[in-house]
């Protein structure tokens, strides 16, 4: 019994202690705004999610992010639990038709809904983001240009998650224009372990089935991973000198690396995530002082990197 | 004494837990509404729970569960795509369910591999097969009708309390639908009785003339069922079906049904006990958002609560037979 009890009473007192600090922190602030998101764990919203979390430091705001771990449904469920502890604003980044019943439920309670990220919808006030149609247009024309119109391209795609999604479509139209650009592959790579070991497996493959140099032009990735994944498989079959151009969206730090660097891996397009984090506590900032947003979406400027300005942060 | 501990501690943990919340959200956690919201955020998770139960009595466990229900969100979605009706797309994403999981049963029944082997072999399958009959998409927006999705949404009115309008949300009523039909099975049939044989010893089962082979194909076949169920109510919730969404719901499952078998005599799975472990986990979930910690320190008080029952239930029962 007595073993029991004290063990028991170290994890209540544990969970106590962590609690009892952000409850403390609670009775202090003024407005309590909710970050819910599935997607904590890749690096863009890691980035807009800090952003948003400095800008709110100066505006004596609570703020909560939850990460649900890749589950969309317990965003819904989240979402339940900040409309019954009734916060002022919930911050989301996922793609809302798939949480509209958790939607519902703020929007009956009053609470407004702002996207980081996430995808238009008629239940939120507006959406921050990038404008992944004028990205995907600067690689893709990147693209293009580099191989003359005319070769085998590469895609590396991802269609569950609706901003690269669209990249994808404007990647198409773009190389469509192009009649001596054929598509020789669309991959959907697996990115339950980051993205980058299941794109190289892929490109992998595709480089076996394509062995003469100059069958593959080009690479275009809806995002850096899948490029940089790429890259790998093209260095470790020793074919980095046939001038395959490989170019990503997002300009993560190991994308940056990579350009710099010089090898195939030659342009990404850099989103102001911190930007997008800014901006989205200026939305909320803005709602919270009465103010009814016009725009469903608003677009945060986007920036082509090369070899030239990779360096640059 | 002893005994009282190793019998009911998950129980006073479980106590322990909801006093907490309770005194730290005086306001929002003892609430109906509240109650209701946890009921219907752990539906699928009860589901599958339930599923894993039958299973897990025999001494097995299933591990394909979150790929087929993966798999089935994904076939219900695709074939409202293709204009079935409702019915049509949630009867054969069941009959899916069945059939995987009387192949998880064949294989370790009639051809004797490991459960652990033969389900991660078909967990691995029905992923593959999620991805392919989806082609890597989340089937979303208008191709799903919108009555599939406001089946999730809606519930049964239950009136007024403190002058908000609370019901009882559809998926708790379907989840309670499982709950009572699987109880009936393992507890009020000779079904039931014979799993729990199988579960004893499986040498001493067979010897006495029970059919273990056909008894085992037809338990997994349920937790097949279950699966898909839960699989389709998560497509329902979500409005959308996406090729990995019901990974999550594994491990939760497992982990219920062993947090709530500390609760059994003989440290066997109870249906009411995976009942309770699912609703350990639901609470925890729902209470420690609501205090705003952070979503990682659950996952780490989570694996702690299980070890922390499990330990104490196994300790008092050496303490006792020493």
């Amino acid at each position: 019994m007595m073993q029991h009890n004290r063990a028991l009473r170290a994890l209540l007192s544990g969970t106590a202690l962590v609690a009892a600090s952000f409850t403390a922190q609670a009775a202090l602030a003024q407005s309590k705004i909710a970050v819910i998101t599935p997607y904590l764990a890749q690096p863009g919203t890691q980035f807009y999610v800090e952003a948003f979390e400095a800008a709110a430091e100066g505006k004596d705001w609570e703020v909560n992010v939850i990460d649900t771990a890749g589950d969309v449904a317990a965003v819904i469920s989240r979402i339940e639990d900040m409309v019954i502890q009734n916060v002022d604003a919930i911050v989301l980044n996922v793609d809302p038709t798939q949480v509209t019943a958790g939607l519902q439920v703020a929007a009956d309670a009053g609470i407004p809904v702002v996207g980081m990220d996430a995808g238009s919808d008629p239940l939120l006030v507006t959406n921050v983001t990038s404008n992944g149609y004028a990205m995907a247009a600067e690689t893709a024309t990147y693209v293009a240009d580099r191989i003359d119109g005319e070769g085998n391209v590469v895609m590396f795609l991802f269609e569950a998650f609706p901003p690269v999604q669209v990249r994808g479509v404007v990647a198409e139209a773009v190389f469509g224009n192009f009649p001596d650009i054929n598509i020789l592959d669309r991959v959907t790579p697996d990115v339950s372990d980051g993205g980058i070991a299941d794109s190289r497996a892929k490109m992998e493959a595709i480089l076996a089935a394509n062995p003469e140099p100059g069958s593959i032009k080009a690479v275009w990735a809806a995002w850096d991973q899948p490029a940089l994944g790429a890259l790998q498989a093209i260095e470790a079959a020793g074919r980095e000198s046939e001038g395959i151009v490989i170019t990503g969206i997002d300009a993560n730090p190991q994308a940056r690396e990579a350009i710099a660097a010089g090898g195939n891996f030659e342009a990404t397009v850099a989103q102001d995530f911190k930007g997008i984090g800014t901006t989205a506590a200026d939305v909320v900032t803005r709602i919270l002082a009465g103010e009814e947003i016009k725009q469903g979406v608003v677009y945060v400027p986007t920036q082509l990197i090369t070899a030239a300005n990779a360096d640059e942060e | 004494m002893l005994t009282l501990l190793r019998r009911y501690g998950t129980l006073i943990g479980f106590a322990a837990i909801l006093l907490f919340f309770w005194i730290s959200l005086p306001e929002t956690f003892m609430t109906a509404r509240n109650w209701l919201n946890i009921s219907q955020q752990m539906s699928m998770l009860i589901v599958v729970a339930a599923g894993m139960t039958i299973v897990m009595v025999m001494g097995d466990f299933d591990l394909s569960v979150g790929s087929m229900a993966s798999l089935a969100g994904i076939v219900a979605a695709v074939l409202l795509t293709l204009d079935y009706p409702i019915w049509v797309a949630i009867s054969l994403a069941l009959l899916l369910g069945l059939a995987g999981g009387a192949i998880n049963g064949a294989l370790i029944a009639y051809v004797g591999i490991l459960p652990f082997v033969a389900t991660l072999a078909t967990l691995t399958m029905l992923s593959g097969a999620a991805f392919v009959v989806s082609g890597g998409k989340t089937i979303s927006g208008r191709a799903i009708p919108e009555e599939f999705g406001n089946f999730a949404r809606g519930g049964i009115p239950l009136g007024e309390w403190g002058g908000v309008a609370v019901s009882l949300p559809n998926l708790t009523v379907v989840a309670l639908v499982v709950v009572v039909l699987v109880w009936v099975l393992l507890e009020q049939t000779t079904f039931g009785r014979r799993l729990y044989a199988i579960g004893g010893n499986i040498e001493a089962a067979h010897l006495s003339g029970v059919a273990v082979r056909k008894l085992k194909l037809i338990a997994f076949a349920l937790t097949g069922g279950t699966a898909a169920l839960a699989g389709i109510m998560y497509a329902s919730r979500v409005a959308s079906a996406n090729p990995t969404q019901g990974s999550g719901l594994m491990l939760n499952a497992i982990a219920a049904v062993f947090l709530g078998s500390t609760l059994s005599e003989h440290g066997e799975p109870r249906l009411l006990y995976t009942i309770l472990g699912v609703l350990v986990l639901g609470v925890l979930d729902n209470g420690l958002t609501q205090l705003s910690v952070d979503s990682y320190i659950r996952q780490i008080l989570v694996g702690g609560i299980i070890i922390l029952a499990v330990s104490t239930s196994s300790l008092t029962k050496g303490l006792r037979s020493r």
